[in-house]
């Protein structure tokens, strides 16, 4: 056959295609286990980091999550219900648009919705290095502790002086510089977040 | 022996990816914002690369001319995704910072440039020896601009801290404008390297000349 025909170029690619096809669902097959696990245990840790709990190592963050939370989800997603030092909060997982793609965050709060116990994030793809820095604990450790019964104000621009906002009782935290639809978008999933921690407590 | 160390080195110096051919410069200012990041992309592209380069010039005579293209990268495609599903699976932490960095291997322009330019043409030896040398060119240029930002910007190496304490971390240069900035400093010296590596050169050429 001629290399250069239409037959054998179209032979050829799909013969091409075929034994990668194969080859990859190869590996699909022999990883699929281990990631599932791996997401497992990202939601499990992004819980109890949002509940503010150390573990040393995966096995602990098993048996912790285990141990504290209570299974509590509703139509929207999960949530779960744990018991941390003698307060009971709700720990709820949102997703909400981001500027590039969709954020999943982790927020755990009293369950009147006053107070946040801390905010972990599971997923998102916001620009590295810039909105992507809503990862880093600087931004994060602002939500720990935050009062949010007025919901909360994630302040962009000049409002504040860069250096983050120590206050755990003005309801506000700095956002992320070069980053402000980010951090605005993450500012909304957040209440949202808050929003589901009062619908999923009030029902009881 | 002297010919693939030729081809080899030619992807660290004189053709490097990032600082001579300027091609898939846009991963490599996004990801350098950390060691970790940079040892990882480096290391994922090397194994792309090679196994791509290897495979391409092992069938290159069997390749129609007119559907090159698109086996080039489904074949390139295949090895990114294995890549991309082994970090999943065993490094899940890396695959999560460098994002949509892997599965975008695929078009990265360094391989298709080399899979189109080289291993199209020559035996697999060659193929996979051009591979590394482009792979490891690669990588040394994301370390080494990776380690400036982020000794600078986070006052760190691999994540742990390695700076005086009273050391203020300058931030400009973990986000893009100082990547872009450390960027054209490696550009620079790569060039000044290789202008070194020139003369040297013609220095020797001259003296044989002189000899006979």
């Amino acid at each position: 056959m001629k290399k250069d025909s239409l037959v054998y170029t179209v032979v050829f690619t799909f013969v091409v295609a075929l034994a990668f096809v194969f080859v990859l669902a190869l590996a699909n097959d022999l990883t699929a286990a281990r990631v599932a696990d791996n997401k497992a245990f990202a939601t499990q840790s992004a819980v109890l980091k949002a509940l503010g709990v150390d573990y040393a190592d995966p096995d602990e963050a098993r048996r912790l999550f285990a141990e504290l939370t209570l299974d509590a989800g509703d139509a929207t997603g999960p949530a779960w219900k744990a018991t941390i030092d003698g307060q009971s909060l709700v720990v709820v997982q949102e997703t909400g648009a981001g500027l590039w793609g969709a954020i999943t965050i982790m927020l755990a709060a009293r369950p009147d919705a006053g107070r946040v116990s801390g905010v972990a994030i599971l997923a998102q793809n916001e620009t590295p290095g810039l909105g992507g820095r809503i990862e880093e604990a600087a931004f994060l450790d602002q939500f720990r502790g935050e009062r949010s019964d007025g919901g909360i104000d994630v302040a962009v621009g000049a409002e504040l002086s860069g250096l983050g906002d120590p206050d755990p009782d003005n309801g506000r935290v700095d956002g992320v510089t070069g980053a402000s639809r980010t951090s605005v978008a993450f500012g909304t999933i957040v209440n949202a977040a808050l929003a589901r921690v009062r619908a999923i407590s009030g029902g009881l | 022996m002297l010919k693939l160390w030729k081809i080899f080195s030619k992807g660290l110096v004189t053709e490097n990816p990032l600082l001579i051919l300027m091609i898939g410069l846009c991963s490599a200012v996004a990801v350098t914002s950390g060691v970790a990041n940079a040892i990882g992309m480096g290391a994922a592209m090397t194994f792309v690369i090679v196994f791509a380069e290897l495979v391409i010039s092992l069938f290159r005579k069997l390749i129609p001319n007119d559907a090159r293209i698109p086996i080039f990268i489904i074949v390139i495609a295949a090895f990114t995704t294995m890549v991309d599903l082994a970090m999943k699976a065993y490094w899940p932490d890396l695959s999560e910072s460098l994002g949509v960095f892997i599965p975008l291997i695929v078009v990265n322009c360094i391989i298709m440039g080399r899979v189109e330019a080289f291993a199209s043409k020559e035996n697999p030896l060659h193929a996979a020896v051009d591979a590394l040398g482009m792979g490891l060119g690669y990588t040394w240029v994301l370390i080494g601009i990776a380690a400036v930002r982020e000794i600078l910007g986070a006052g760190a190496f691999l994540g742990i801290k390695i700076m005086p304490k009273g050391f203020q971390p300058i931030l400009f240069f973990t986000l893009p404008p100082g990547g872009f900035m450390v960027f054209a400093l490696f550009i620079s010296m790569n060039l000044g390297i290789k202008r070194g590596m020139d003369a040297r050169a013609k220095a020797r050429l001259e003296t044989s000349k002189e000899a006979s």
